[in-house]
């Protein structure tokens, strides 16, 4: 098992700034995401620590050893593909056992190894078959039970499920997670797909632009995103424009007592699931606005309000809605904000924290 | 990178020598036309003079004016034939495909000039087929001249066209035509707004191919022409005139002949620079199946297209068993032909085999590391070497056999009357095609499996060699054969560069046929015929039995 620590990596291609500089430190047996939209720079940090990509400044360094002057093959290190990247021309066992060859083991040794891979994705039995005969989901399975064979120091899955139906996606998400929290092996996933990294990460990293905006446990990027673009990345986030000032925070033609110390424009941020609507209980102070229903779209265990505010559009999310909540369009209802519920972001993008009351 | 600096070396130096290569066998051969073309034969100054007089004297205008006829005229033929045949078999249910997709492959594959003596032996003025009809009283006029000319092209490049499109109209997907049809559009109308339009890439490329192919055939205007002069006749009579010869005007319709490929070839390009569109093939297009009248046209016409294609090659066959006296076949069924080939003239053959065999190992070995360069190393020298591979596409053998015989005549490289020159020639113009495949081929495997072999543990040379090489074995093979049946077929450059012992079966069938030998003609054009068949047959098998293969 191994710990990796990444200072100061840095990396352009030609006058783009892929990777600005970047610092992460990962603990040992952590399941670790990147998490970003195409072309933050998340593939191409994970290409350079397997070492296809070279950074131009900055190390790498796993279990206290910088790795970043080896060449990619000497590196110990698993790689998942998004493309699978199964080897055509060889069967499933062979595919599993090709990193194992190139370690000369005994072939007991290797026959071993592989039946055990193979079980451990549950694929037993299909040994034989070529990967053309198999589905796109199965073949991720021999993808990932190739780059665990080789027992590797490090576990690299490079949006791994994103070929994959809906479907396919959760269960294989699941197995890949059981069997990583199994063999504690440590790991760094990049996906795009925030619910994805939700479900399955220890720590989740999220990227932009080629910086980290932010790094934290599911949680903490959820609740308390520390920036706005984290904040609207992960989950539907509504914003309204907003002023504070002298203590007071204005949302529309409302004004409240708001402790902080900061003044200026602001964006107030709150989750749809936070959003009260008429019936629903709560504690604490509030922002109390009106809005008309507009469009009550209904997703089974859940409905959303698209409400309109004299302080802007909101969404508001009601679990298991009940029939009279779904014939609202057209009405005019109450709107509370929680201000417990409420974070807010200044022009920088950064968040403004709450002062002492 | 620090695997690209690793490899550093041995690229750079695949990369200069591909450079030292195309220059040496394509640029100064081919600069040597060009200045030909610019110098007055007489003063040996630089003039304008040959393309002056391929404007104003008669007999140029006229082969500039018949070689855009047989060049549009088989274009148009081939396509008419190649886009039925294709939508027939790709739409309805016909019986036999296999045999017609054979059919057609025979056809491909057989030297044009045979399809051109053929057809003389069917339809020319002494043809079977017309003494025949004669005898009960249908006269029609022999198969010489423009018309012959066409219709051999017509029915000898229609299977390129064949083959490419039915790849593009199989692969449409249904639910586009579906949803024409349930817009209220008609069947016809559909044909035409939709269903053209979207294989418009692929027939536009067969397009480029068969005009491309027509203007630079030379052995079919030859034979079957007569006094139908196109640039490629011209120019050989010019440079091999027994009486002086005129090499500054041979040269300047060489390079008219180049420059109307390349019209031709940004004409498509052109046509093409809007028309890509991916889409997601969701439902593959099915057969309809009909049956009557309807059935029965359909299967006449498939039938018809393929067995008029692949005539000549059978006719010929059967023709190599006849007894013949001299010149004259007689009736009943005989092996003295084949006796006086094994006799008499065996060397072609065997030159032949030895010129294909070592020009196809020298293709495949540089157009394998060529085609690794082109996918795997881009950059500006890649690039540029890339574009001047287009080059022989549109240059015709006999060019290349003119450029040649004036470069290769003289110390340090004085090549004429070698068999290497024969080899050389083939060499440069078989290249691209090994090179352009291997290239595709390998922008199929996708550098993400060799990525997996090296984070496995593979250095990134043995995970090329045990992953990438496995891969696109096959192809290298099947285009290896591909490029054996066209290096053994090859007429025109050699015809060029031949002397009495470097003879090969074309130039030798060639001569047969023009001497008026048909009976030795025919009984090496089997043997030719056969030989190919067995390649391409083994080309077609490597490659997973896919008709692509053998364009």
């Amino acid at each position: 098992m191994a710990d990796l620590k990444i200072q100061g990596l840095a990396k352009s291609y030609k006058d783009v700034r892929v990777l600005e500089s970047i610092d992460l430190d990962i603990a040992s047996g952590e399941f670790f995401t990147l998490l970003g939209p195409s072309g933050c720079g998340k593939t191409t940090l994970l290409r350079t620590i397997a070492g296809f990509q070279h950074q131009d400044r900055g190390e790498i360094i796993v279990n206290g050893e910088r790795i970043d002057h080896k060449p990619a093959h000497k590196r110990d290190i698993g790689m998942v593909f998004q493309d699978y990247a199964v080897f055509p021309h060889l069967t499933v066992a062979d595919n599993v056992a090709f990193g194992l060859k190139a370690r000369s083991l005994p072939k007991s040794e290797i026959d071993a190894r592989v039946a055990e891979a193979l079980k451990m994705v549950r694929l037993d039995g299909y040994q034989d078959r070529l990967p053309a005969e198999m589905s796109g989901g199965q073949q991720q399975r021999i993808g990932l039970a190739r780059a665990m064979a080789i027992r590797p120091t490090l576990l690299l899955m490079d949006e791994p499920l994103s070929n994959l139906d809906a479907k396919l996606r959760i269960e294989l998400r699941e197995d890949i997670r059981d069997i990583q929290r199994r063999l504690g092996i440590t790991t760094i996933y990049v996906t795009h797909d925030q619910e994805e990294a939700l479900a399955v990460s220890d720590r989740i990293c999220v990227m932009n632009k080629g910086n980290i905006e932010q790094i934290g446990t599911p949680f903490e990027i959820y609740r308390k995103p520390l920036r706005r673009f984290a904040a609207t990345f992960v989950g539907t986030m509504n914003l309204l424009p907003g002023e504070i000032a002298g203590g007071r925070l204005s949302v529309g033609s409302q004004t409240i007592s708001y402790p902080s110390q900061a003044s200026g424009p602001v964006e107030v941020a709150i989750r749809p699931e936070n959003v009260l609507l008429p019936g629903m209980p709560h504690q604490g102070e509030i922002i109390a606005l009106t809005g008309a229903v507009q469009k009550v779209t209904f997703l089974g265990r859940e409905a959303h309000y698209t409400l309109r505010t004299e302080a802007g559009e909101i969404i508001a999310q009601v679990a298991d809605p009940s029939h009279d909540f779904i014939e609202m369009e057209g009405r005019h209802v109450d709107v509370r904000l929680p201000l417990q519920k409420i974070v807010l972001f200044g022009k920088s993008g950064d968040v403004i924290e709450a002062g002492q009351a | 990178m620090m695997k690209r600096r690793a490899r550093f070396d041995i690229w750079t130096f695949v990369l200069v020598a591909a450079w030292v290569i195309l220059i040496a066998l394509l640029i100064w051969p081919l600069s040597s036309i060009l200045r030909a073309s610019l110098i007055d034969n007489e003063t040996g100054t630089f003039s304008l003079i040959h393309y002056i007089q391929i404007a104003t004297i008669r007999a140029y205008q006229r082969a500039v004016g018949n070689t855009l006829l047989a060049g549009f005229g088989g274009m148009t033929g081939a396509l008419i034939l190649g886009v039925t045949l294709a939508f027939v078999t790709t739409r309805f249910h016909i019986y036999g495909r296999a045999i017609i997709q054979t059919l057609a492959v025979v056809a491909l594959v057989s030297p044009p000039f045979i399809g051109a003596y053929a057809w003389i032996v069917l339809f020319g003025a002494s043809g079977v087929v017309r003494k025949g009809l004669a005898s009960i009283g249908i006269s029609i006029p022999p198969l010489y001249g423009a018309m012959g000319v066409i219709l051999v092209f017509a029915f000898k490049f229609f299977p390129h066209v064949f083959l490419i499109t039915s790849g593009a109209l199989a692969s449409i997907n249904r639910s586009v035509e579906e949803a024409a049809e349930s817009l209220g559009v008609s069947p016809m109308r559909r044909l035409f707004t939709i269903t053209f339009p979207l294989i418009l890439p692929a027939i536009s490329a067969s397009a480029l191919l068969t005009f491309v192919l027509s203007i630079a055939d030379f052995g079919t205007p030859r034979i079957i022409g007569r006094d139908f002069n196109v640039l490629a006749t011209e120019a050989f009579n010019l440079y091999g005139s027994e009486v002086g010869g005129n090499p500054g005007m041979a040269s300047a319709l060489s390079i008219a002949l180049i420059i109307l490929s390349m019209i031709i070839v940004f004409g498509q390009r052109w046509v093409l620079r809007k028309n890509v569109y991916y889409s997601n093939l969701i439902k593959k297009p099915e057969r309809k199946h009909v049956s009557g009248l309807k059935a029965a046209g359909l299967h006449l016409l498939a039938y018809a297209i393929v067995l008029v294609g692949a005539l000549p090659a059978i006719i010929v066959v059967l023709f190599s068993f006849r007894r013949t006296s001299g010149p004259v076949f007689q009736p009943g069924v005989s092996l003295q032909s084949y006796e006086r080939v094994i006799s008499t003239v065996s060397e072609p053959i065997w030159n032949t085999l030895i010129f294909s065999s070592v020009a196809v190992i020298a293709i495949v070995i540089t157009g394998t590391l060529i085609g690794y360069l082109i996918s795997r190393r881009p950059g500006i020298a890649t690039g540029a070497l890339d574009a001047i591979l287009m080059v022989p596409y549109v240059v015709p053998g006999i060019v290349m056999g003119i450029a040649f015989i004036t470069r290769f005549n003289e110390p340090p490289l004085a090549l004429t009357g070698t068999g290497l020159i024969i080899i050389l020639a083939v060499f440069i113009r078989r290249l691209p095609y090994s090179a352009r495949s291997v290239a595709a081929a390998l922008k199929q495997v996708g550098p993400n499996l060799e990525d997996a072999a090296i984070s496995l543990g593979y250095s990134p040379g043995k995970a090329f060699l045990k992953v990438t090489v496995p891969l696109i074995l096959p192809g290298i093979m099947a285009g290896a054969l591909m490029s054996f049946v066209t290096a053994m077929n090859e007429l025109s450059s050699s015809l060029v560069l031949y002397v009495g012992s470097t003879i090969t079966m074309p130039v030798r069938i060639y001569l047969a046929v023009m001497d008026g030998e048909y009976g030795t003609a025919s009984a090496l054009s089997t043997i030719l015929l056969t030989m190919t068949v067995v390649a391409v047959y083994a080309a077609f098998h490597l490659s997973g039995r896919k008709e692509s293969a053998l364009l």
